[in-house]
């Protein structure tokens, strides 16, 4: 992570902390006032990036990343009534990067072809705001805060390497930026609840491929949107 | 809320520890040796991989690519060129990184898989810095689309350096004909290639132990000294080709110096003498000894250079063909009028009519010269003290200066003249150039060295090709295609389409191409040479 990324976190941190510190924590009920969720998260990347620059890079190489699914992982700490502060996780997944642009690169595929896999880390802390009274069956609720991306387990493929050049070693510098989230919470049982939310971040992340000495980069810009679909247990 | 931040502290650190210890796939493998022959990273970069088809396709893309595929054939195979950064010595033997190509012949065809021989090719003078002959992406590449598509896409693996001096070498300068730092950096670059192809990803061809040496122009010079200096280490070098080289440097030197002044001469000279000067150390104190003061400042470090031979022409930092003074200096020899006078009558602006070839030599004379009077009469009364044994008389067996010159610059190309060493080849080898050339002259160079292996056992082994001469013989169609070729190109210059030159502008132009034109043609006839072996 570097400075201007710590300053951005520590700045993000601070809104919410700030807010949660607004609110009455008298509100709050003591006895349940945690809460873990589970879930499946739907990850749309729309991901978008400069053209890879480097030498013996053409002109039009860029990278196309694949959406994935995995388990969604949530706790969640009541503030008050309407105020919760939320670290929302993925299982990490292996999200795919497939080249895009020219169909081959020499006689290489590569538009369309599997040229990397990276897992990624990306704990969100959102400050989640809840509408209508507490014993409400149905509460609406929308949510600001903090995302942090980290990158691992970079691979570039054997399709990857033979369209770099030979073997390539990748790396992806971690992201902050910040993340809303808008959802729906229904109470099936008293310590029971399912949740159905959309949450939008934004990641921009260097990415570095070096083979044999020689560096390309592009930066991506990743604007992931999730689908989150969850139940919760209060205790 | 203090319980809670402690816990996403901790989550948080198990994340970045997680992320830390990720691992991605490992690169090629960094060697930080910098002894002779290491490669730098091993698997080195495949800038390209192109199939027979690709290769065809690109290089019909262009007239000149099309021309080359009607000369050579279509491609059998593909092709992968790889770049290897290599390390090597300068000319006085320093460290230097250097770089250069590796083309591996790739695809199905019996031709193009498995033990395939090695061509070690050695390029012509380049006045581009940047120059990678490895990078086929780069359409001023020409001579790395020749080889590729005259040897490399037919089955030979490519290995061509870029020489010390150039693309990433930090060198500074560039050991310009200097025969023991290119032979030492064809070698190098060869080990390096032979430990790079078991790795690379076309690791289904390798290296069947046959070793073909070949180069054109200052790489025909090179080829020479490195089928010389393999000779010397007890190596096989099964088949040679020097082609349009300036071997007998000492003949060749004699011979500019008085008056025959070839084309390209104001770009070779600062090449020669920077070279040398690193080499040797003795070739002047400051470059007012050799050069004119209009040009004298700065030669030192002008090429190679990242800025275009037009431009520093347009710059006048070179002139663009004068070497000499047109004002004839005045020989004098205390005590010895006659060869005073010789030598003054020799040094004026050629003026033979009867000479076909005294218009080029007057285009090396001028008011804005590069090289002073005074030097050239030091060079003169050294080459007319102890003349060379090819020129201005050849003398049986052409041999070399009697004893080492004592003026420096006639002194380094008497080390590096290609005569020295006492050496033959021992293996077949081609000579292959043409007659006409106006820049690298046949017969004081190809001429000479076949003289001097004449009354050899050598001699059996030598072949010399004219492209000029009558078609007869076993390369009688490249001899054939050459001369339809420069009939064609001829027509060419004087049609509409070429600019309706004179017929006098298009012999001309004909002139200034001819020694390039002969690149292809020699390179075509070395590939049937070595495809007997």
């Amino acid at each position: 992570m570097n400075k201007s990324q710590i300053r951005t976190a520590a700045a993000g941190l601070a809104l919410l902390l700030a807010a949660a510190g607004a609110v009455t924590p008298a509100a709050a009920d003591p006895t349940n006032a945690n809460e873990l969720r589970l879930g499946a998260y739907f990850v749309f990347y729309h991901a978008t990036a400069n053209d890879l620059s480097g030498p013996y890079v053409p002109p039009g190489v860029n990278l196309h990343v694949r959406d994935v699914q995995t388990l969604y992982a949530a706790y969640v700490r009541r503030l008050s009534s309407r105020f919760n502060l939320e670290l929302a996780l993925g299982l990490p997944p292996v999200t795919k990067t497939l080249g895009k642009g020219p169909a081959t690169l020499g006689s290489v595929p590569y538009n369309g072809v599997v040229v990397s896999t990276a897992r990624w880390i990306s704990p969100t802390l959102l400050l989640n705001y809840e509408f209508l009274g507490e014993n409400s069956w149905l509460r609406p609720y929308v949510g600001v805060g903090v995302n942090y991306t980290t990158f691992y387990d970079r691979n570039s493929t054997a399709a990857g390497d033979a369209a770099s050049g030979g073997p390539t070693r990748l790396s992806l510098s971690a992201s902050v930026g910040p993340a809303a989230t808008v959802g729906l919470a229904v109470r099936i049982a008293p310590r029971w609840h399912a949740y159905a939310s959309y949450s939008y971040s934004q990641i921009k992340s260097t990415l570095r491929a070096d083979t044999a000495g020689e560096i390309r980069t592009t930066r991506i810009d990743f604007r992931p949107q999730a689908l989150v679909i969850s139940v919760g247990y209060s205790f | 809320m203090r319980r809670i931040l402690a816990r996403l502290a901790a989550v948080t650190a198990v994340l970045a520890l997680a992320a830390c210890g990720g691992s991605s796939t490992p690169s090629s493998a960094h060697d930080p040796s910098t002894s002779r022959g290491t490669l730098v990273e091993n698997p080195p970069l495949r800038i390209a991989s192109l199939d027979a088809p690709t290769l065809q396709a690109d290089l019909s893309a262009s007239a000149s690519g099309a021309q080359l595929l009607q000369l050579t054939g279509a491609p059998t195979c593909g092709v992968d060129f790889y770049y290897l950064n290599f390390w090597t010595v300068g000319g006085a033997d320093e460290p230097t990184e250097s770089s250069g190509a590796l083309m591996v012949p790739t695809g199905s065809a019996a031709a193009c898989t498995g033990p395939r021989p090695i061509v070690l090719y050695a390029h012509g003078t380049q006045t581009d810095k940047a120059a990678n002959i490895a990078d086929i992406t780069d359409p001023n590449n020409t001579e790395g689309a020749l080889i590729a598509a005259t040897f490399a896409a037919q089955g030979y693996i490519v290995v061509a350096p870029n020489y010390a001096g150039y693309d990433i070498s930090t060198l500074g300068y560039h050991p310009y004909l200097d025969a023991t730092q290119q032979s030492d950096e064809m070698i190098d670059i060869l080990a390096a290639a032979r430990s790079a192809l078991p790795d690379t990803l076309s690791s289904a061809t390798s290296d069947n132990g046959k070793l073909f040496v070949t180069g054109y122009s200052e790489g025909g010079y090179v080829a020479m000294a490195t089928q010389r200096a393999l000779i010397a280490a007890g190596a096989k070098v099964t088949a040679a080709a020097p082609m349009s080289g300036p071997y007998a440097l000492e003949a060749f030197g004699d011979a500019i110096f008085f008056g025959s002044v070839d084309l390209g001469a104001t770009v070779f000279a600062p090449l020669l003498t920077t070279g040398y000067q690193h080499a040797y150390g003795d070739i002047y104190t400051a470059t007012t000894d050799v050069y004119s003061p209009t040009y004298a400042s700065g030669i030192d470090t002008l090429l190679p250079s990242t800025t275009p031979l037009a431009t520093i022409f347009a710059s006048n930092l070179l002139p663009q063909t004068a070497l000499f003074d047109s004002t004839t200096p005045t020989v004098t020899i205390p005590g010895n009028a006659q060869l005073s006078a010789q030598l003054t009558a020799a040094l004026a602006v050629p003026s033979n009519p009867n000479n076909p070839d005294t218009p080029l030599f007057d285009l090396g004379f001028g008011s804005s010269y590069l090289i002073t009077n005074a030097y050239r009469v030091s060079y003169a009364l050294d080459a007319a003290a102890d003349p060379d044994g090819a020129v201005p008389t050849p003398t049986a067996g052409v041999p070399l200066a009697a004893v080492v010159p004592t003026q420096t610059l006639r002194k380094a190309f008497y080390l590096n003249d290609l005569r020295n060493g006492a050496w033959a080849p021992n293996s077949p080898t081609l000579l292959c150039g043409g007659d006409q050339d106006p820049t690298v002259f046949f017969s004081i160079n190809t001429g000479t060295m076949q003289a001097f292996w004449s009354a050899t056992p050598a001699a059996p082994l030598i072949s010399v090709l004219d492209v000029n001469a009558p078609p007869a013989g076993p390369f009688a169609a490249v001899q054939a295609a050459f001369q339809q070729s420069q009939a064609a190109e001829l027509a060419f210059y004087e049609s509409p389409a070429g600019g309706g030159n004179s017929a006098a502008a298009a012999g001309q132009l004909l002139v200034e191409g001819y020694h390039a034109a002969v690149a292809p043609f020699c390179s075509l006839a070395a590939r049937s040479f070595f495809s007997q072996f």
